[in-house]
C-alpha cells in the first residue's frame, strides 16, 4: 500500500524543532497506529451491530471532513449538513431513480456537495470566526427548507423512501448490512487517505498558515480566499462522500440529514475527538454513535443529559479533545526521556 | 517489515476466527412453529423527548399489561409460555429508528415493532419490516402514506391518520352550525397535508373555508395570523398547529377573547397530554379529534383504572391503543399457533375486532389501515372537571367507515 511509504515521509522531511532520533520513534508508533486503525475498522461490524457500525465509519468520515476545515483551515462551518444531506439526497435519487451502483450514487453525491460548496464557499470565506459559521449556517438553512418544500422529489417530512443498494448484482452486498459494510468501507477509508494526504502536501502546509497567520500569507504571495474555497469545497466532498453513504446504508434519507443538528454532531463529535487532529473525529464518531445506540436501548429517559454531560467534560477537562489529550500525554511521555532516545537511532526504534 | 506484517496477518485473522465464532451464535432452530421458541414483542418509541408523555415508557406498560391478561386468560392453554417484550427509544430521529428496527428484528428475536410516533421513522421501520418480513403495527404516527403509496404487506396502521382527524373534525364541527372557517396552519408538510384534508372536510360537510393561512414553523407568536383570521368575522378558526406552537396559538386565542365574539377554535390535531399540561383552563371550549377516551364508558373507565393502578397516570389513546395492538396480535398468533408474520398477516386481514380500544374495528384487507369509531371530543371548563385527566367531554361518534379514508382514495398496492 502506498500509504506505507507516505507514513515514513514526514519523518524523513527536514526535521522541525523535535529532532531526528525522537522522529523515528514516532513514525513508527504512527505505522502501528495505522494498523490498529485498519484492524478496528476490519473487525468492527464483528464486534457491535454492522448497521451500527456503518453509522460510525460514516460519521468519523464526516468529522474527518470537517477537521479539515476546522482544524487545518480554521473555520469553523456549521452548516456541514447542507453537504451530508444533500449529498445523501443526491445518492438515494440517483440509486432509487437510475439504479446506480452505490459507490457511484455516493460520488455522485459527493459531486453534489462539491458544486453545492464552491458559491457558498465563495461567499462565506470572506468572513471567519462566528460570521464564517453563521452564513454557512444560513445557507444550510436554505437547503432544509428546499428540501422539506420540494415535496415532490424529496418526500418533504416524509423523507425519501426505500432507497434500494445496488452492486453489480451481488446479491450478499446488497441485502445484508454485513458485507455492505465491508463494500463501502474502502470508500470511507479513500475519503480518510485523501483527507489525510491534503493535511500532509504542501496544500496543507500552506492551509495551516493562512490559519495562524492570514497576514503573513498573504504577504508570502498565497492567495489566502483561493486556499480556504478549495479546502471548503475538498471538505464537503468528502463530508457528501460520507453523507452519499450513510444514506445507502440506511435505505432512506430524512431531513435530519440536512438539519442544523447534524452540523451540530458533527461539530460536536470533532471537538469531542479533538481539533486540528484529524483522526479525532474518529474517536468522537465511535464514542457518540455507540452512546446513543447503547441509550436507546437502555430504558434510561435522559439520553440527552448522557452526551451532554460526556461533551461538557471533554470540553473542561480535555481542552484538546479525547485523541489531542491522549496524543499530548504520549507525546509528554517521550519528551521525558529525550536522553534515552537520543543514545541512538536503533534504541529509539526499540524504544516503542 | 515482513514480521510485523506476518503479526498484524495474525492478530486480524485470530480475531476474525474468534469473533466469527461468536457471531454464528445467533438464532437458530427454535422450537415448532415458533421462531426462538418465543414471542418477541418490541416498542420502538419516544422514551425521552417530545412524544415520551403521550405513548413512551407508559405504552411498554400497556404491551407488558396485555400479555399478563393474555396468559391469565389462557393460562396453560396458551399456545407459547414464554412471551417477551422489549423497548427502544428512537428519539423522535428516523436514522436511529431505522437501525433499531433492524437491530430489533434481526438480534433481539422481535416478532413484531409496535408503536413509532413521528412520520419519517415511521415510514423507515414500515420500510424494514417490509425487508425482513416481520409485522409492524404502528399507532403514534399520523401520516396516511403508511397505508397510501407507502403501505406493505407486514404494516398495519391502527389508532388514527390527517386524514381522520381532518374528517372527524371537520366535518363534526361543520354539521354542528359551524359552516364559515378560517385555516391557520404550519407552512410544513404536516400542515399543507391538514389544510387540504380539513378543507375538503369542510366543503363536503356544506360549509366554506375563507382564507389559508400560512404561518412559520416553529413559530411563537400567532396574534397576527389570528387576528388576520378573526377580522374575516369567520364561525370557526381551525388550527392544524402542534405541540410547542398549539399552545402558544391557544393562549393568544384566549388573550384575544376570540371566544366572547363567538369564534370557534378547532383543533386538528391535539392529545390529552397537551390539555394535562398546559391545564384545562388554556383550552376550554376547543374541540378536535379524539381516538379513544379514557372516561368514555365503563369498559375503558376500567381499564383506565387498571392502568392508573400499574402507572400512576391515566392512559391516553397511544396506550390503549398499544395495548389492543399487543392484545390482538396475541389472540391472532394464539388463533394460529405460529408467530409467523405471513400467517399472522393472513389472520389480521379483514377481521372484525372489538375491545377496549377498538370499538366496531376492522382491519382493511386492502391497504391494513384499522378503521374504529372515533369522536369529537370538546375540552371541559374548568367547573366540570370532577377529578384529574377528566378533561373531555364526548360530543358526537363518527362512525368507523366515515372517519377513514375510503378505499377508492386509497393509492395503496400492495404488491407482494
Amino acid at each position: 500500500m502506498s500509504t506505507t511509504t507516505e507514513t515514513d515521509s514526514p519523518g524523513t522531511a527536514p526535521a522541525p524543532a523535535g529532532g531526528g532520533p525522537a522522529l523515528l520513534g514516532r513514525t513508527r508508533g504512527r505505522w502501528l497506529l495505522l494498523a490498529a486503525g485498519l484492524v478496528l475498522a476490519l473487525v468492527l461490524p464483528w464486534v457491535i451491530y454492522p448497521p451500527v457500525a456503518m453509522d460510525i465509519a460514516a460519521w468519523a468520515l464526516f468529522a474527518v471532513a470537517l477537521d479539515l476545515l476546522l482544524g487545518y483551515a480554521g473555520l469553523l462551518s456549521f452548516g456541514h449538513a447542507a453537504f451530508w444531506g444533500g449529498s445523501a439526497y443526491v445518492a438515494g435519487l440517483t440509486a432509487l431513480h437510475w439504479g446506480l451502483p452505490f459507490p457511484l450514487a455516493a460520488l455522485a453525491g459527493a459531486g453534489f456537495a462539491m458544486l453545492l460548496a464552491w458559491p457558498i464557499g465563495v461567499l462565506s470565506v470572506r468572513r471567519s470566526g462566528i460570521y464564517f459559521a453563521m452564513v454557512t449556517l444560513a445557507f444550510a438553512q436554505m437547503l432544509y427548507f428546499i428540501v422539506n418544500q420540494w415535496r415532490g422529489l424529496t418526500g418533504g417530512e416524509n423523507g425519501l423512501q426505500g432507497v434500494p443498494v445496488h452492486f453489480f448484482g451481488l446479491e450478499a452486498v446488497e441485502t445484508d448490512a454485513f458485507f455492505f459494510y465491508y463494500a463501502a468501507l474502502p470508500l470511507i477509508l479513500l475519503g480518510m487517505w485523501f483527507a489525510w494526504r491534503v493535511v500532509h502536501s504542501p496544500f496543507g502546509r500552506v492551509l495551516v498558515a493562512t490559519r495562524d497567520n492570514p497576514a503573513r500569507a498573504r504577504a508570502l504571495g498565497y492567495d489566502v480566499e483561493r486556499y480556504r474555497i478549495l479546502v471548503f469545497v475538498i471538505s464537503a466532498g468528502l463530508a457528501g462522500l460520507a453523507g452519499g453513504v450513510f444514506a445507502i446504508s440506511h435505505g432512506f434519507v430524512s431531513l435530519q440529514e440536512v438539519a442544523w443538528q447534524t452540523s451540530g454532531k458533527v461539530v460536536l463529535l470533532t471537538v469531542l475527538g479533538g481539533i486540528g487532529t484529524l483522526w479525532g473525529g474518529i474517536v468522537g464518531a465511535i464514542v457518540i454513535v455507540i452512546l446513543e445506540d447503547q441509550l436507546a436501548s437502555s430504558g434510561f429517559e435522559g439520553i440527552g443529559i448522557i452526551t451532554g454531560s460526556v461533551f461538557i467534560a471533554v470540553v473542561l477537562l480535555f481542552r484538546r479533545g479525547i485523541w489531542g489529550t491522549v496524543s499530548d500525554a504520549l507525546a509528554r511521555r517521550r519528551g521525558e526521556r529525550p536522553a534515552a532516545e537520543a543514545v541512538s537511532a536503533a534504541d529509539g526504534e526499540e524504544g516503542l | 517489515m515482513s514480521t510485523k506484517r506476518l503479526a498484524a496477518t495474525a492478530v486480524v485473522s485470530a480475531s476474525v476466527l474468534v469473533l466469527s465464532a461468536c457471531g454464528s451464535g445467533g438464532p437458530g432452530g427454535g422450537g415448532g412453529d415458533f421462531s426462538d421458541g418465543k414471542v418477541v414483542l418490541a416498542v420502538l418509541n419516544d422514551q425521552s423527548g417530545v412524544y415520551k408523555d403521550l405513548s413512551g415508557p407508559n405504552s411498554v406498560k400497556a404491551v407488558e399489561m396485555a400479555v399478563a391478561d393474555f396468559q391469565e386468560k389462557y393460562g396453560e392453554e396458551a399456545v407459547v409460555d414464554e412471551i417477551e417484550v422489549v423497548a427502544a427509544d428512537h428519539q423522535n430521529k428516523p436514522d436511529i429508528a431505522n437501525t433499531k428496527a433492524q437491530e430489533l428484528y434481526d438480534r433481539e428475536g422481535a416478532d413484531i415493532i409496535l408503536d413509532v410516533p413521528t412520520s419519517s421513522a415511521a415510514l423507515a421501520v414500515a420500510t424494514q419490516a417490509k425487508e425482513k418480513k416481520k409485522l409492524f403495527i404502528d399507532i403514534g404516527a399520523g401520516t396516511t402514506e403508511l397505508t397510501n403509496g407507502q403501505c406493505n404487506k407486514y404494516t398495519f396502521h391502527w389508532a388514527y391518520d390527517t386524514y381522520q382527524l381532518a374528517q372527524t373534525t371537520g366535518t363534526a364541527v361543520t354539521e354542528g352550525g359551524g359552516k364559515e372557517w378560517q385555516i391557520i396552519y404550519p407552512d410544513y408538510a404536516f400542515g399543507q397535508d391538514m389544510d387540504k384534508s380539513f378543507t375538503r372536510a369542510v366543503e363536503e360537510a356544506g360549509g366554506t373555508v375563507g382564507d389559508h393561512i400560512a404561518t412559520p414553523f416553529p413559530n411563537d407568536n400567532f396574534t397576527t395570523f389570528l387576528t388576520k383570521a378573526a377580522s374575516a368575522e369567520p364561525d370557526v378558526i381551525g388550527t392544524m398547529q402542534a405541540g410547542g406552537d398549539l399552545i402558544n396559538l391557544v393562549k393568544q386565542y384566549n388573550e384575544g377573547g376570540y371566544a366572547a365574539d363567538g369564534i370557534e377554535l378547532a383543533v386538528g390535531l391535539m392529545f390529552i397530554t397537551d390539555i394535562h399540561s398546559l391545564g384545562v383552563e388554556a383550552f376550554e371550549g376547543v374541540q378536535f379529534a379524539e381516538a379513544w377516551y379514557w372516561n368514555h364508558d365503563d369498559e375503558n373507565r376500567a381499564w383506565a383504572d387498571r392502568f392508573l393502578e400499574e402507572t400512576g397516570t391515566r392512559p391516553s389513546f397511544a396506550h390503549a391503543a398499544n395495548y389492543s395492538a399487543a392484545l390482538q396480535y396475541l389472540e391472532a398468533v394464539q388463533a394460529e399457533g405460529t408467530d409467523d408474520a405471513d400467517t399472522i398477516v393472513g389472520n389480521f386481514e379483514g377481521k372484525e375486532i372489538n375491545d377496549v380500544f377498538l370499538k366496531n374495528g376492522t382491519i382493511r384487507a386492502e391497504d391494513h389501515r384499522v378503521i374504529h369509531d372515533v369522536y369529537l371530543a370538546k375540552v371541559k371548563s374548568p367547573d366540570q372537571v370532577t377529578e384529574d385527566w377528566d378533561y373531555e367531554e364526548i360530543v358526537s361518534t363518527i362512525p368507523a367507515e366515515e372517519a377513514f379514508m375510503p378505499l377508492d382514495q386509497s393509492a395503496c398496492s400492495m404488491g407482494g
